[in-house]
Parts: C-alpha cells; structure tokens; sequence
C-alpha cells in the first residue's frame, strides 16, 4: 500500500477505532480522532516533502506537457469488465488541496472538543466524510472519483441534522438534496464521456486522450460545470450554502466551506476544464457572467446579515464565486488563482467558523447586535477574527490577497477566445466586492469586538483555551505563510494547471 | 440432474406439508428448519448444476441466466423463511390475529419458488406459461394470509382480479405468436415478418409483462397487496416477484423478441423513465411502511428495465448484478421492519423515531439498507445502479440518466424521512421491548455485510458478467 492509499486508509481506519469504542468512553473517542488526524497531517507533510521532491526535476517538461503528470501512482484494476480500477495519484493541484483538507479535518477536531451529545457517532461520520474529501482529491479515476464525491456529501446530512441548531432538519434536507442534484448533472456527463469516447473507461488520463467532437463538449461541459458549481455555490444554485452552514455544529461548517465547496471548483477544473477544453472554451464567458453575480451577490448579502453565521455563509459565496471565477477565466494566472483561492479561502472559512463556534460557545447567540466589546475578555479570539476578517477582504501579507490578485490578473486580461471587453468589465464588476467586503467585514467586527462591553454577564467570559489556540494558531499562521511567501506554493500549483492551459490552447 | 434444484423445492414442499401433519405442537418449529434445509440444499443444487443443457427434448434449458436467476430466487425464499419464522410460531410480542398454519404456508410459498425456477428455464410457451401461474397463483394466497384482516382479505381479492387480467393478456400475446408462427418453442416462434397482429401480442406481452414488473401504468395493484400481505410476504412480492417478472421479461424480449428489441427501446426508456418517476414521487406522501415500500419496489422496476436498453451482453450482467444488491438490502431493511412489527403491530415511518438510541444495531443495518437502495456510495446499490445507468447511457439514452439520476435524489429524499426518523428524532416512548431475535439479527447482519461487500469486492460481477456474457454473445441476434 503506497503513500496515498495510506492517506485514504487512516481517517478510515482512526472512524473503524472510533466505531469499536464502547459509547460511554466518549473521551477516548476525541483522543482516537485527534491521534488519527494528527497522523493525517503527518502523512500530508511526508507526501509534500516527497512530491517536491520528485517532481520539482520536472517542472520544465509539464509546463509544455498536455497530460497531467501524476505521482505516487496506484492502479489496481478493479471492475475490468467495465474499464474501472482504483487509480490513485497527485498533482500540485491535489497535493495543495490534501495539505488544506489535513489542516481543516485537525483542527475542526480541536474546535469539536466540547461536543458531549452522541460524541462517538458524531466524530465517526466526521471522520467517514474527511474519508470521502481525501478520496476525491486523489482519485484519477471517474468511478472512484464520483465515489467519494458522493460519500463525503452524504454524512452531512446526519452531522447537520443531528447536531445542528435552528431549523437544522430544513436545512440538511435542502443541502443534500441540492447537491445531489448536482451530482445527477455530473453523472450523466460522466456516462457520456464513457461511452462517447469509445474508450469504455473511466480513466481519466485516458479520456484525457480521447478526442470528443465540438458539439458533444458544447453540450458536456455546462452539465459538468453546473454539477460541480452546486457544490461551489454557483449562482443561482448557492442556496443551500447559508441554509446549511448556519445550521451546522462548527466543525461541520469549517469542514464544509473550508474544504467539501472546494471539491466543487477542484471537480469543475479537473473534470470540466481538464476533459473538455472545447466546453470550456465556448462557455467560459457565460460561467464568468455567473460567477459575478454570485461574488457580488454574495457581498451584498452578507452586508445584510444579523446573524454571524449566515454572515459568514454569505460571504462563502462570495469567495467561492473567485474560485469558480478563476476556473472561468481561463488563463494560467485564473486557474492558479482559482486553486489558491480554494487553498485561502478554505483556510479562512475554517477559521471564521471555528471562532464563531467558540464565541457561540461563551455568549450562546450568534446575532451581531447582541454582541459588543468582546475584545476587552477575550483578546485573542478578537485578534484572530480580525486577522480572519482582513485575510478575507484581501489585505497583502495574508494568502486572500495572492488568490485574489491572481484571479483578477487573470480575469482582467482575458483569454483568446472569448471578447476581451466583457471579460475585462465582468473583472472590474467582480472587484467591486472587495469595497463591499471591507465594508461588511469592519463594520460585523467593530459591532462585534469593539465598543463599550454591551451585556454586563459578557464581563466574566475567558478567553481561548489551549485546544482552541493551537487551532486557531494553525491556521492563522498558513494563512500568513502562503501570504508572505506564496513563491514555494504557486510553483506547486503552477506545474500542474499549465498542462490545462496547454490542452485550451493546443485546439481539440 | 438438470433440474434437480426444482426437484429439491417440490419434494421439501411436499415433505413439510406432510410433516405439518404428524408433528406435534411443540415440535412444530421442525417445518421452518425442513423448508431452511430444503432451501439450502436447493441453492447447493443450483449452484452444482452446468450453466448449459437442455432436457424433456428442449422444453427445459438451462444457461447461466437462467442460473443465476434460479441461484437469486432461491436465495429470497430462504430469506423469506427465516423473516417468516417468529411471526408464523408466535415468538412475538405483538400477537398477531389470524396468522399460523405454518406448514401450509411455507408449502404454498415453496410452490412458488418451484414456479420461478421453472418460468427461467422454460424454452417453450406453454412451460413458460404454466410456470408463471405457478409462480403467482400461490402468492395470491399468501398476500391473503392473515384471515382475519379485511385488508389481507382486499389485498388477495386485488391480486386474483389483476392476476388473472395480466395472465389473459399474457395468454393472448402468447396465443397471437404462436398463430403467427405456428411453433411453441421459444426462439423458434421468432416473427420474422412485422404485421399488425404481431404489434399488438407485442402490445398484450408488454401490458402482461407490465402487471408482473409494476410499470407504470400497470402498478395500480402493487401498494394495496403489498399492505394487506403479511410482512414477510411483502417482502418476498417486493424481491422476488421483481425478479419473477425481469425473468419473463428476459424470456420473451431476450429470447423471443430478441430481433425486435432494438426497435422497442424507446419505449422500455420511456416506460423505465415514468415508472421510476411515478414509484417515487408518490412513495413521498406514503406513511405506511408497507405502502412506502410498494412505491419503493415499483420505481425500482423502473431502474432494473434499463438493463434491457441497449446491447444486449452489456444490460443483462448489470441487471443481475443490481438485482443481488436490490436483494440483499431488501431483504436488510424488511429483517429491520419485521422485526419491528412482530414486537409493537405498528407499521408507519414515525414509529421508527429514535431507533438509533434504543437498538443501534439495527438502525444501522437499516440505514445502510436505506441509503444502498438509494444509492449512496460505496454501498452495492450504488454499484448496481452506476452499471445499470451506464447502459442506459451507452444505448444513448443520455436524457434517461439524467431523469434516473434525479430520481435516486427523490428516493433518498424518501428513504432519509426513515433514516432522520431513527436518527434525528426523539426516542418513541413505546418502542419494540425485546431485542430482534437470533434468526432474525443473523439474518440482518449476513444481509448488512453482503449490501457492503458485493459493491466493493469485484468479484460478485466479475462472475455474473463473465458467466452470462460468454452465453449471450453465442446465443442471441444482435
């Protein structure tokens, strides 16, 4: 078993130990999960390591290549009559994608240290879902890609039903419906590129060679893209997104918008743009008109929001209407936007909605008038929601700004096939929503953190504690990391999206 | 030796009646054990008898289709058996009135099994015939099984009427070929020539086949005799009366039609398309388990039809393939369910609130059961449906994936209304007291652990595709 099926076997195998815990020692349930994340992580360190350094000798040949170059590769045939095997493996794209998703799944254990109702169930679909995300980011195989795309959907439904607030069962019956309706879009893209192909397989490095005409990727690609954008909150289908992650316990919110809205982009870029660079082509302007109503629509309506969750779900949709966006504009500098925007805002939201979970968790309401002068008791979670908030609102120095410049780099100067003119407006619309966003952003904070302390029992609240620090800490200092010195992690991604670009240019 | 299995069915029918006879009140339980090993030793029998030959001058042929299908039949009525068991011996909470007489019931239920393994082997039209009257006669008395119940009463009345209007269809369709033709035989009776009559025995088969399978517009029958039957018996018309119809269906498309089917498979798409639709946005305001499962089956037989789309030696291994896992978790949810209703009487979808505190074993088993019907990954629903989708698919039906896909998000709409019952609501405050007994839990969890493995480990379809592929590329027109 090589290095990657290591990283699918172990949140797995940590759920297994979790399930075999009798319920009472629901103590040791959290200690499994943590111990079993934190191998994650190590692990995702190992492959990191490992794939700089296997694959920073070929960074010359994939800048010219058409084919993803993979690595650590696994390929165990599986159903062979039908052309379906287990094929595992990792570009820059992925690799970046694993270390967000180790970094989200340890720390939302932290942030979850304190749920007592049916704590073992409750890390135990936790864990099946972080399953499913790793699964997605490494599979190269279509079978086994839509797989986990369906197995880390599907526990939501549970863990937001479950131990969800407000009108939790709305909610997670809305979020899975609506995403698997999105998986239905895909599903029947899939089959046709199948059985189009004539390849009868569902590798996806093979029918990266097939040759499908111009009308059937005319007709493909809005299926794949719309079916991915579900997930990425695309306009108008975004609505389950506040809906749900207002409704989620915390650690389901910073594991949803941090990482499962990016299998949404991830799957739009790998499938979408990778498979059908025609498709792309012809509806890249339409996706980007899309996208910018959902980055402003997004804005505006978290302008709107009392509640600090549904602020913060809002503007999700903002952020992952760059993603989408980047992936639209489709120039080298929108893709490698797209996925450092997948990377920061993943990071970002799993931060806002870790520190709404503690703040929730000291004050017991969520609603931004009921708060005020919090930053007197509790300094560092007010420290990091503002580092939270100016990351979020594209301050340099943190990773929001390098995603943000790349995707408007990108969109601003456009792409040979699509009018200059409307890609370089929808741009310069689509950055309106940073005003919008310092607008909102400084404006939630200061009611929040700043002022006079407003209710007198706020006088005896603490400040974090240590399994709390450690988790924001995480995730604060990527954030700055990434911001300070995007050069190692743009060149991760870099090699990996030019053989995307290469395939746009090169014609069918 | 050919036809062995059918042989062992009969024989345990006939030796359980008898013993029902002689043996004393006590030692009564003996049946159920006969009709176990009767059933068993049947499976082995199939399982040694050749994928290939023919006797009685060819009337009885045996192919690995056929085998399989006896191997899956066999299979639900051991199910059925051990689901039957407490309720028929009275090891129940809830005392059910009007039920008993085990040895009759398991005779009359083993007929039945006899009757399908027959249908899959006949080559000719009058053993398909009488097979199938064999298959469906006696279960028009087990859905009545509970005597004292008006709706049992309704539900066999229903099944009789309808059973008989389908078989008078059936007959004519039958009758028309073999006047067009002049043989009985099943390949041999091929139209050759399209006339108007010819179209309309395509019309009464297809509206005979139709009653059998629940499509739609034929279904009207299914949910008022799957609510009156006894649940073990419910069970069994969701599973094996499925796979009695996909066989006929088989037999006469694959075997007679074979030419014609290309031309018709518009209309299996649409068929395939409405019932699914129909099945499960009608299962969406059903309260009544049993109802609930009608609707259930009828939009599953909407998904097994799309095996008969498109090339022929890709739908039917896919088709086999999903009809293990439709009876494995099946039969996974119906222990859960029978089980339930063997220890309270009640039978709507609220009861099974907070299932998951009280008895999490078996909440779990359901739930997996649920979301393999609906087709959640990686469970073996999922597989069988990915396979069945893509011969849809590879016949060019790119829309019917589109509306089936929708439909698997409708069914776990469906199926997450029990799922969030056991899950999500408060615990019922009179819930099933006694803990499922040991038949029935062995059962859930042989079930639990075959709906798991048959999606991930190759080998279930490796053998169906490889089996009955090497038959249907020698034998049939494409």
């Amino acid at each position: 078993m090589g290095l990657l099926s290591w990283l699918i076997a172990v949140p797995f195998i940590t759920m297994l130990g979790v399930v075999f815990t009798p319920a009472s020692r629901w103590k040791a349930v959290r200690w499994i999960s943590l111990i079993g994340t934190g191998t994650e992580l190590a692990l995702t360190a190992l492959l990191t390591c490992r794939y700089w350094i296997a694959a920073g000798p070929d960074t010359a040949v994939t800048m010219t290549a058409k084919l993803t170059k993979l690595y650590f590769v696994e390929r165990i045939p599986w159903f062979e009559s039908l052309g379906i095997q287990y094929f595992i493996g990792v570009d820059g794209i992925s690799v970046s994608m694993i270390i967000l998703t180790s970094i989200i799944i340890f720390t939302g254990v932290l942030a979850s240290w304190n749920v007592e109702s049916r704590t073992k169930e409750f890390f135990a679909l936790l864990l099946l879902l972080v399953t499913g995300v790793f699964g997605v980011f490494v599979s190269f195989d279509l079978f086994l890609f839509f797989m986990f795309y369906e197995l880390a959907v599907l526990p939501m439904y549970l863990l937001i039903g479950i131990w969800g607030t407000g009108p939790k069962e709305y909610s997670a019956m809305k979020l899975t419906l609506m995403l698997l309706v999105g998986s239905a879009f895909v599903l029947v893209g899939l089959f046709a590129m199948y059985h189009v192909s004539g390849l009868h397989t569902f590798d996806l490095q093979a029918l990266a060679q097939a040759s499908f005409s111009k009308d059937f990727q005319g007709w493909v690609f809005p299926l794949i893209f719309v079916g991915f954008g579900v997930l990425g909150a695309l306009y108008p289908f975004h609505t389950w997104s506040p809906d749900g992650h207002s409704s989620a316990p915390t650690a389901v919110s910073m594991l949803h918008a941090g990482v499962l809205m990016k299998l949404g982009g991830y799957g739009a870029l790998r499938i979408g743009v990778y498979l059908l660079p025609e498709g792309a082509k012809m509806w890249g302007l339409f996706f980007m008109g899309l996208t910018t109503i959902n980055i402003l629509y997004g804005s505006l309506g978290a302008v709107m929001q009392k509640d600090l969750k549904y602020f913060t779900a809002y503007s999700s949709v903002s952020h992952c209407g760059f993603v989408l966006f980047g992936v639209a504009t489709l120039t080298v500098m929108g893709l490698k936007g797209a996925v450092i925007q997948m990377f920061s805002h993943g990071i970002m939201t799993g931060l806002f909605f870790g520190l709404i979970g503690m703040v929730y968790g000291r004050t017991h309401t969520r609603l931004i008038p009921d708060m005020g002068g919090l930053a007197k008791v509790m300094p560092w979670l007010a420290t990091s929601f503002y580092i939270a908030g100016l990351a979020s609102l594209g301050l340099p120095g943190l990773a929001g700004f390098v995603a943000e410049t790349h995707v408007f780099l990108g969109g601003f100067f456009g792409n040979p096939w699509s009018n200059p003119t409307i890609s370089c407006v929808l741009t310069i619309l689509a950055t309106m929503s940073i005003v919008v966003t310092a607008v909102y952003v400084l404006r939630g904070l200061a009611m929040v953190f700043q002022g006079p302390i407003t209710h007198p029992e706020y006088e005896l609240l603490t400040d974090a504690t240590w399994p709390e620090r450690i988790s924001t800490g995480m995730l604060i200092a990527t954030l700055v990391i990434v911001g300070v010195m995007p050069r190692y992690f743009i060149t991760l991604i870099e090699s990996s999206v030019m053989p995307m670009i290469n395939r746009l240019s090169g014609g069918v | 030796m050919l036809m062995l299995p059918e042989i062992i069915v009969i024989i345990t029918a006939m030796t359980v009646l008898v013993a029902d006879l002689f043996l004393p009140e006590r030692l009564r339980f003996g049946v159920s054990c006969l009709s176990l090993t009767g059933l068993a030793a049947a499976a082995v029998a199939v399982l040694m008898t050749p994928m290939n030959g023919s006797l009685l001058g060819g009337q009885f042929g045996m192919d690995s289709v056929a085998w399989w299908f006896k191997l899956f039949f066999v299979i639900s009525g051991f199910f059925t058996v051990v689901l039957s068991m407490d309720l028929l011996h009275g090891r129940t909470t809830f005392r059910m009135r009007g039920i008993g007489s085990p040895g009759e019931y398991y005779t009359v239920l083993l007929f039945t099994i006899s009757g399908m393994m027959f249908l899959v082997s006949a080559r000719d039209m009058v053993l398909l015939y009488v097979s199938l009257e064999l298959a469906t006669i006696p279960l028009f008395a087990l859905a009545a099984w509970r005597r004292e119940d008006a709706r049992s009463g309704e539900a066999g009345l229903k099944y009789v009427i309808i059973g008989a209007l389908a078989s008078a269809f059936i007959l004519y369709g039958l009758g028309l070929l073999y006047g067009l033709t002049g043989q009985i035989g099943l390949e041999a009776a091929r139209v050759t020539r399209v006339s108007p009559a010819f179209w309309l025995a395509v019309a009464m088969l297809t509206a005979g086949v139709g009653f059998k399978l629940t499509l739609v517009p034929f279904h009207l029958w299914a949910a008022d005799v799957f609510e009156g039957a006894p649940m073990p018996i419910t069970a069994f018309l969701s599973v094996a009366s499925k796979g009695t119809g996909l066989a006929f269906m088989f037999q006469l498309f694959f075997r007679n039609m074979g030419g014609w089917l290309d031309d018709g498979s518009l209309l299996i798409a649409l068929f395939a398309a409405v019932t699914m639709t129909l099945g499960n946005c009608v299962a969406i305001v059903q309260t009544n388990i049993k109802r609930f499962m009608a609707f259930s089956a009828i939009s599953h037989a909407g998904v097994f039809i799309m095996g008969f789309l498109g090339p022929h030696d890709y739908g039917v291994p896919a088709m086999l393939f999903y009809l293990l896992a439709y009876i494995a978790s099946t039969f996974a949810l119906f222990a859960g369910i029978v089980w339930y209703s063997n220890e309270t009487g009640r039978e709507t979808i609220p009861d099974y609130r907070g299932m998951s505190r009280t008895n999490p074993m078996m909440a779990l088993a359901m739930m997996l059961a649920l979301f393999s019907l609906a087709g959640i990954p990686p469970l073996s629903g999922f597989v069988g449906k990915f396979f069945l989708f893509s011969v849809a698919a590879g016949a060019g039906y790119h829309w019917l994936v589109g509306v089936a896909a929708v439909n698997s998000t409708i069914a776990l709409y469906n199926y997450l209304r029990i799922v969030r019952q056991m899950y999500i609501e408060p615990v019922h405050e009179d819930g099933p007291a006694a803990p499922a007994s040991w038949s029935l839990s062995i059962a859930t969890a042989v079930l639990t652990v075959v709906l798991v493995l048959v999606g991930i480990i190759p080998f279930f379809y490796n053998a169906i595709n490889g089996t009955t592929i090497a038959w249907m590329s020698g034998v049939l027109p494409h």
